[in-house]
């Protein structure tokens, strides 16, 4: 059986963006810019149900 | 093929870990992979919440916390240059007020950012000093000129009525 690894890389890459933006989030949060704060909050949080979308989308995908 | 393992308990076996070789439960397959990580965003989602909201909170001044006023001293008892000291918010926190010009009062709370030592207002050399580690700070705006202290000192604003003093609120402590 043959698997797409599609799903994982695009999933992978999504972890990679909340890294990032976790990290702008607590750093901006120091620097008490706290409109960007809630810019990365935001990113942070709509990433959820793409990758939640994602997983549902790729689960089954075969190559 | 027919199995009697069942029938002979123990059964004859040389596997002491039998019982955890079920159905690949111990490997991650692509899905169980990718429903990790699906699971690793959710729980940044919700991390993040916090600081967003404290952020927020922030944003909507909730952080500024008013005292209830607390009368210092009557305008005709502090001269020009001189310094007070006072305990506000609490009673155990100390602070002075300096009268820089007729109309211009500073407050700050007068622990030293390095090791929280009383700061004093030292008139001759115009600016206020830690007396134990040599540490200087500006009058003006309570920031450390010299010596070890790095932060500048928590200023209380103050505000004049009627002839008399009266400390509001702490301004943020810049950690």
């Amino acid at each position: 059986m043959k698997r797409s690894y599609v799903g994982v890389a695009v999933l992978a890459f999504i972890l990679f963006l909340n890294i990032i933006f976790t990290q702008y989030m607590v750093h901006q949060f120091f620097y008490e810019n706290y409109v960007n704060t809630l810019i990365f909050c935001g990113l942070n949080i709509v990433l959820f149900p793409i990758a939640l979308f994602a997983y549902k989308k790729m689960k089954n995908v075969k190559a | 093929m027919p199995s009697d393992k069942n029938n002979k308990i123990p059964f004859n076996e040389d596997n002491y870990t039998h019982n955890i070789e079920r159905n690949n439960e111990r490997k991650l397959d692509r899905r169980g992979f990718m429903k990790t990580l699906a699971g690793a965003a959710g729980v940044f989602a919700v991390s993040s919440l916090p600081w967003g909201a404290v952020a927020a909170k922030e944003l909507m001044g909730l952080g500024e916390k008013e005292y209830p006023h607390k009368k210092i001293t009557d305008v005709s008892k502090l001269a020009v240059g001189d310094s007070l000291e006072f305990k506000f918010p609490g009673d155990h926190d100390d602070a002075i007020i300096i009268r820089l010009n007729e109309n211009k009062y500073v407050a700050y709370q007068n622990a030293c950012t390095h090791l929280r030592c009383p700061v004093f207002w030292v008139k001759e050399q115009n600016q206020m000093v830690c007396p134990c580690h040599h540490g200087f700070f500006d009058a003006e705006t309570g920031a450390p000129t010299a010596g070890p202290p790095r932060r500048p000192l928590p200023e209380i604003q103050v505000k004049v009525e009627n002839g008399a003093i009266y400390a509001v609120r702490v301004k943020r402590y810049e950690a």
